[in-house]
């Protein structure tokens, strides 16, 4: 176990919302079952279906897993819940869960910020208000004009939960949550605040980005539209694009003075991080990008590459994106370290990825247990020390977490164990 | 369509932003102002008012009302 110093930056709180599990509990017991939750996704505005007398029908069947059942705690008004998107509904149910993990009641408000990762988070809920009042926009809600930002979950949070430091966004496409994390992080170490709250908050999409997401070449094809269970295999020979899944991850990160005067003990020290763009606004990945970010992290860590034993990647399933991550961290000497794929499990959240993946890697140190990755039959490389079908008991002391975004975005955060 | 059923409909959106509210006996003396609606809540619950009505009406027009039942009035004047 690791003994936090007062100038150390920790974790003290954590709360997960996703299609595997609503809370830690539930969340924990999923992840180290490997049991996922996809199929074809039936939250309306999520498929396409489109028919006319002049063309053939078109209707999508987009993989994903959605989240089932949300339960809203009560100290949420229902009065406020009104006008709130969806993504804005699981972020709040998401924080009420951290906060009381983290016990932030007992610091002083004006000493707590609040870091939102994501934006263009509420693409569904929008576009089926627009498609309602396209023929009647006079009677379009006023209360549109506030909730269509991306703040707005800044306004809902902060007039729920006693933050008063500051509260913002911060876009980081599928980088996002780990974005958020990063932010917070140094907004502790300069000491604007002394807790900060990172968001990585629920990218609600809508069919329209479904629809790019599979033109592109991203989401995942047609190749497993019978077998939704199977079509998440990031590593696998037979990967092919993400598979998407909705979450929301929101992890408290504290000066260690703070949290040793409330006695409260951490999950993890965030020893190092760093990020590095590849100047290019194209989704392809770059070795060089990543590899940056990766030596980098390790280098503010101030860690050997030996010392690390456990790496969650972003890992996707893209086949381009899974080979260059796998290549870079070769080139980093890391492929020694145990190593499995969250996603595999949980999907992509997208904007929530990087904070969930954090909150897997915390979970996972609490547990001694490392989880199984799914549908890994054949790794694109055996070379690199996989938790395959099954969990590993094992107690990690350094990890690294690797999450990259569209438009050239690279980051890497080294933890240290606390438990 | 009467002045009263206006004044119903404008009560039941009232509820729909304001649950709490749903216990509440409204009259037509009623302000959605004094009854904790605020700026947000107001043009909405109108906005939703005229809506299920099918009434187009700019909101400016119905600033003035300084309760539920003058509220009612305008409405039904420009029906």
């Amino acid at each position: 176990m690791s003994e936090c110093r007062h100038n150390d930056i920790v974790v003290s709180g954590i709360g997960i919302t996703s299609a595997i599990g609503q809370g830690v509990k539930q969340f924990t017991e999923a992840l180290m079952q490997g049991r996922s939750n996809f199929r074809v996704m039936e939250r309306i505005g999520r498929q396409v279906n489109v028919s006319s007398s002049e063309k053939p029908a078109l209707v999508s069947k987009f993989l994903g897993a959605e989240i089932q059942n949300l339960t809203i705690p009560d100290r949420i008004p229902e009065s406020l819940l009104r006008t709130a998107s969806f993504s804005s509904q699981v972020g709040l149910a998401t924080l009420c869960e951290a906060w009381a993990d983290a016990g932030l009641h007992e610091i002083d408000p004006s000493r707590i910020g609040l870091v939102v990762g994501g934006s263009n988070f509420q693409q569904r809920d929008i576009v089926l208000l627009q498609a309602k009042y396209n023929h009647n926009i006079e009677f379009l809600r006023p209360s549109y004009g506030m909730s269509f930002l991306d703040s707005d979950i800044c306004g809902l949070c902060t007039s729920s939960f006693p933050i008063a430091g500051f509260a913002h966004t911060v876009g980081g496409a599928s980088a996002s949550g780990q974005v958020a994390i990063l932010q917070a992080a140094q907004a502790v170490q300069t000491g604007q605040v002394d807790a900060c709250i990172a968001m990585g908050v629920l990218m609600d999409i809508s069919f329209w980005e479904c629809q790019a997401f599979q033109s592109l070449g991203a989401m995942g094809s047609a190749n497993y539209a019978n077998e939704p269970a199977r079509a998440c295999r990031p590593f696998d020979q037979d990967h092919d694009g993400f598979i998407f899944g909705e979450s929301c991850g929101v992890v408290v990160i504290e000066n260690a003075k703070s949290a040793n005067i409330r006695e409260k003990k951490p999950y993890a020290k965030l020893l190092g991080w760093a990020t590095a763009m590849d100047g290019n606004r194209n989704p392809n990945p770059s070795f060089t990008g990543e590899t940056r970010a990766l030596k980098a992290a390790l280098k503010h860590a101030n860690i050997d590459a030996s010392c690390l034993d456990y790496i969650n990647p972003h890992g996707t399933g893209s086949v381009i994106g899974d080979e260059t991550e796998l290549n870079a961290i070769r080139e980093c000497g890391l492929n020694h370290a145990f190593i499995n794929t969250t996603k595999s499990i949980v999907g992509h959240g997208l904007t929530a990825a990087g904070a969930v993946e954090v909150i897997a890697t915390l979970i996972q140190m609490k547990e001694k247990r490392l989880h199984p990755s799914i549908n890994l039959d054949n790794p694109i490389d055996d070379n690199f020390n996989w938790v395959k079908q099954y969990p590993v008991e094992h107690q990690i002391k350094n990890s690294l977490n690797i999450s990259l975004g569209f438009g050239g975005i690279n980051t890497a955060l080294c933890l240290q164990s606390c438990i | 369509m009467n002045k009263e059923d206006i004044f119903n409909k404008i009560v039941a959106h009232t509820c729909d932003v304001i649950p709490t509210l749903k216990d509440h006996q409204f009259s037509f003396q009623d302000s959605l102002k004094n009854l904790g609606a605020n700026s947000i809540d107001r043009t909405d619950i109108v906005m939703m008012t005229l809506e299920s009505l099918s009434v187009r009406i700019p909101l400016i027009e119905l600033a003035k009302a300084e309760n539920i039942g003058a509220l009612a009035g305008l409405i039904y004047e420009r029906m």
